[in-house]
C-alpha cells in the first residue's frame, strides 16, 4: 500500500510540475496527464496494463511540454524522468507484494536499496545528458548518429534481455 | 530453468527507443534525458545471470490423521547468488499451509537453506505433495527464471475415527475363536444352560450342585466365544457435497471406524466399494487388514456411472456365508438399494446405516422445488419401509451426531424385533 501511494505521489508530482509550468498549454496537457493518473490507479488496483499506459501518457505529456512549450533546455528533465521511473517501479513492487508470498524481511530492504541505487544512477546519467547538451555541437552528424545508435541499442537491449 | 522477462522490460525498451527517436526528430535533449533511466534499468536487467538452484523435499511422516499437521522440509541450494527465490509447494486442495504454500528468500552462492512448511490435513485421502515450484528473480524483478525441483512425495491422510463403546452383534458367528459370544452352545466361558451328563462329557463340566439336588450327573453348557465375518458395504455411486462436507466423507469415516472396532475384536472384516468403480477386500483379520482397508478407503471416490451392477458382479469370497453386512449408504442410488435388498434375500444379516444427506440439501424458495424436495423425502421413506418389511434395520446417521447413536438404535431394533 505504501509503495502504491508513493508511486501515485511520484507520478502526480512529476505531472503537476509540468502542468504548473505549461501556462496556457496546461489545458491541453491536463487531459493526457489526468488519463495517465487514472490509468495508474486502475493498474495498481487491478494489476492490469494500466501502469504501462500511465507511463506512456506521462512521458508523452512531458515530451509534448518540452517540445512545444519550453523554448530552452528544461533542467528538470532528469527529475521528471526519475519520478516516472520511480512511479513505475514502485507500482510494480506494490503489485508484487500482493501475490501473497511470505517473504523474508531482508528482501524488501534489498529491493529498496537497489531501487534507490538505480534512482541515483538514473539521476546522474540524465543530468549528464542534459549537461552534455550545453556543449557546443560542432559535429551535428556525429551526435545524430550517436542518438540513432542509442535508440536502436535501447530497443535491441530490451529484446535481447527479454529473449535470454 | 526457463527464463522470463517482466512486462516492464519491453515497456522500458520501447519507451527509451521512442524517446531517443523523439529527441532526434525534435532536436531536443529532454526526451533523451527521459530515456536515460529506462536504458539504465535495461542494462541492470541484462546483467542478471540464470541461477542453478536445486531443491529436495521431505515429509516428516508419510501417514497422518485428518486434522493433523505434517512438517514438510524443503532444502534449497544454489551455485550462484539468487536475489529473490520464490518457492511454492504444489499441494492438493485438501492440504493447506498457514500463510500460503509460497515463500520468498535470498539464497547466496553455495549456501544451503532449509524451509519448513506445516501442512494441515483438512480431509482424508492419498495425496501427492510437491514438486517444489521455484522462481528466481533479480532484485528489481525485471527478469525471472522458473522451474520445478524435488520429486513429489506421497502423503496418506487417514480419516478421523469416532469412539464406539459397543458394536452391533451379528446374528451368527463363525467357527474361529474370537470375542463374540456365540448363540450356539459349546466350549466357552459364558454359562448357557444345564443338561444331563452324556458319555464323552468332561468331568470338569459336571455341575455338582445340580447333580447333588437331582441325584444324577448334570453338566454345564456354555456359549463359546467365536469371531464373526463383517463386510462393510460402502455405496460409492453418488454423494451430496456442500459447504466442504459430503456424505462420502462421512461414509468413509464410518467405515474406517467400524473396521478398526471389529478388527480389535478379532473379527474378520472385508470391504466392498460398490459404485462406478468396484473395489473389494476379502474378509481377513489383523493390523495388516486394517491398513489395507483404510488404504482402499482413501481411494474410494465417487465415480459416476450408468452401468447396471448387482451383487453377482462381486467375487463370491468377498461375501462369506453368515457374514454381517453393514451397508453404509446415503440411499441416493437405486442400484445400491436393489443390491442390498438382494443381499437380504440371499440370507445375509444386513444392517443399513443411512448417511443422511438431508442436512446438506435445502429446498429452494419456489413452490415447485419445495414440492420436489418433499416427494424425494417421501421416496426415501418408502425405501426405508421396504427394508424394514424384510427385517433390515435402517438407521439414519445425521451430521454432527456420533456414530454410536445409530448403532445403539440397531441394537435396540434387534432386541425388540428378534429377527429370525
Amino acid at each position: 500500500m505504501t509503495a502504491a501511494l508513493v508511486a501515485v505521489a511520484a507520478y502526480g508530482g512529476a505531472l503537476a510540475d509540468v502542468l504548473a509550468r505549461a501556462g496556457s498549454a496546461a489545458a491541453f496537457l491536463a487531459l493526457p496527464a489526468a488519463l495517465g493518473a487514472v490509468a495508474l490507479v486502475v493498474g495498481l488496483r487491478h494489476r492490469g496494463p494500466g501502469i504501462a499506459v500511465a507511463l506512456w501518457l506521462g512521458a508523452g505529456t512531458y515530451v509534448a511540454f518540452a517540445v512545444h512549450v519550453e523554448h530552452h533546455v528544461d533542467a528538470t528533465a532528469p527529475v521528471v524522468a526519475l519520478l516516472l521511473l520511480l512511479a513505475t517501479e514502485l507500482a510494480a513492487w506494490s503489485v508484487d507484494e500482493r501475490l501473497g508470498i511470505r517473504a523474508a524481511p531482508e528482501l524488501a530492504l534489498r529491493r529498496g536499496i537497489a531501487l534507490a541505487t538505480l534512482a541515483l544512477a538514473s539521476l546522474a546519467v540524465s543530468s549528464l545528458v542534459v549537461a552534455l547538451s550545453a556543449v557546443p555541437a560542432n559535429h551535428g552528424l556525429l551526435w545524430t548518429a550517436l542518438g540513432a545508435v542509442a535508440a536502436v541499442g535501447a530497443a535491441g537491449t530490451g529484446v535481447w534481455v527479454a529473449r535470454r | 530453468m526457463t527464463g522470463f522477462a517482466s512486462r516492464r522490460l519491453p515497456l522500458y525498451a520501447s519507451l527509451a527507443a521512442a524517446a531517443l527517436v523523439a529527441g532526434l526528430a525534435f532536436g531536443r535533449v529532454e526526451p533523451v534525458a527521459l530515456a536515460a533511466p529506462f536504458v539504465l534499468a535495461l542494462v541492470a536487467a541484462a546483467a542478471g545471470q540464470e541461477p542453478r538452484v536445486s531443491a529436495r523435499l521431505a515429509l516428516e511422516r508419510e501417514r497422518a490423521l485428518e486434522g493433523d499437521e505434517v512438517k514438510a522440509t524443503v532444502v534449497l541450494w544454489s551455485t550462484g547468488d539468487v536475489d529473490r527465490l520464490e518457492l511454492a509447494l504444489a499441494l492438493p486442495a485438501e492440504l493447506s499451509v498457514d500463510g500460503g504454500p509460497a515463500r520468498a528468500l535470498r539464497l547466496r552462492a553455495g549456501e544451503e537453506r532449509t524451509v519448513e512448511l506445516r501442512l494441515r490435513c483438512e480431509r482424508w485421502g492419498a495425496f501427492p505433495v510437491g514438486p517444489v515450484l521455484l522462481r528466481a528473480r533479480d532484485v528489481l524483478g525485471l527478469r525471472s527464471w522458473e522451474g520445478s525441483a524435488g520429486e513429489p512425495v506421497r502423503l496418506r491422510v487417514y480419516p478421523g475415527e469416532e469412539t464406539l463403546h459397543s458394536l452391533v452383534a451379528p446374528l451368527e458367528t463363525q467357527v474361529f475363536v474370537g470375542n463374540q459370544v456365540s448363540r450356539a452352545r459349546g466350549e466357552g466361558i459364558e454359562f448357557a444352560d444345564l443338561r444331563e451328563w452324556q458319555p464323552g462329557d468332561r468331568a470338569r463340566r459336571v455341575n455338582w450342585r445340580a447333580t447333588a439336588l437331582r441325584g444324577e450327573l448334570w453338566v454345564n453348557e456354555q456359549y463359546p466365544e467365536r469371531n464373526t465375518d463383517v463386510v462393510l458395504f460402502l455405496d460409492t455411486f453418488a454423494e451430496v457435497r456442500a459447504q466442504g462436507r459430503s456424505t462420502n466423507d462421512r461414509a468413509v469415516r464410518a467405515a474406517a471406524t467400524l473396521a478398526r472396532a471389529y478388527l480389535q475384536r478379532k473379527d474378520r472384516v472385508g470391504l466392498v466399494g460398490f459404485g462406478g468403480f468396484l473395489s473389494w477386500l476379502v474378509p481377513d483379520s489383523g493390523t495388516r487388514q486394517l491398513y489395507a482397508i483404510v488404504d482402499t478407503l482413501l481411494t474410494s471416490d465417487i465415480v459416476h456411472s450408468y452401468a447396471l451392477r448387482d451383487v453377482t458382479t462381486l467375487p463370491p469370497r468377498t461375501l462369506p456365508p453368515k457374514a454381517l453386512v453393514l451397508g453404509i449408504t446415503p440411499l441416493l442410488d437405486h442400484r445400491t438399494a436393489a443390491a442390498l435388498l438382494d443381499l437380504r434375500a440371499r440370507g445375509y444379516d444386513l444392517i443399513v446405516v443411512e448417511v443422511s444427506p438431508l442436512e446438506l440439501l435445502h429446498p429452494g424458495l419456489a413452490s415447485s422445488t419445495e414440492l420436489a424436495h418433499r416427494l424425494w423425502r417421501l421416496s426415501r421413506e418408502a425405501l426405508r419401509w421396504r427394508y424394514e418389511q424384510v427385517g433390515v434395520p435402517v438407521v439414519t446417521w445425521r451430521d454432527e451426531v456420533p456414530l454410536a447413536g445409530p448403532l445403539e438404535e440397531v441394537n435396540a431394533f434387534r432386541h425388540l424385533a428378534r429377527p429370525a
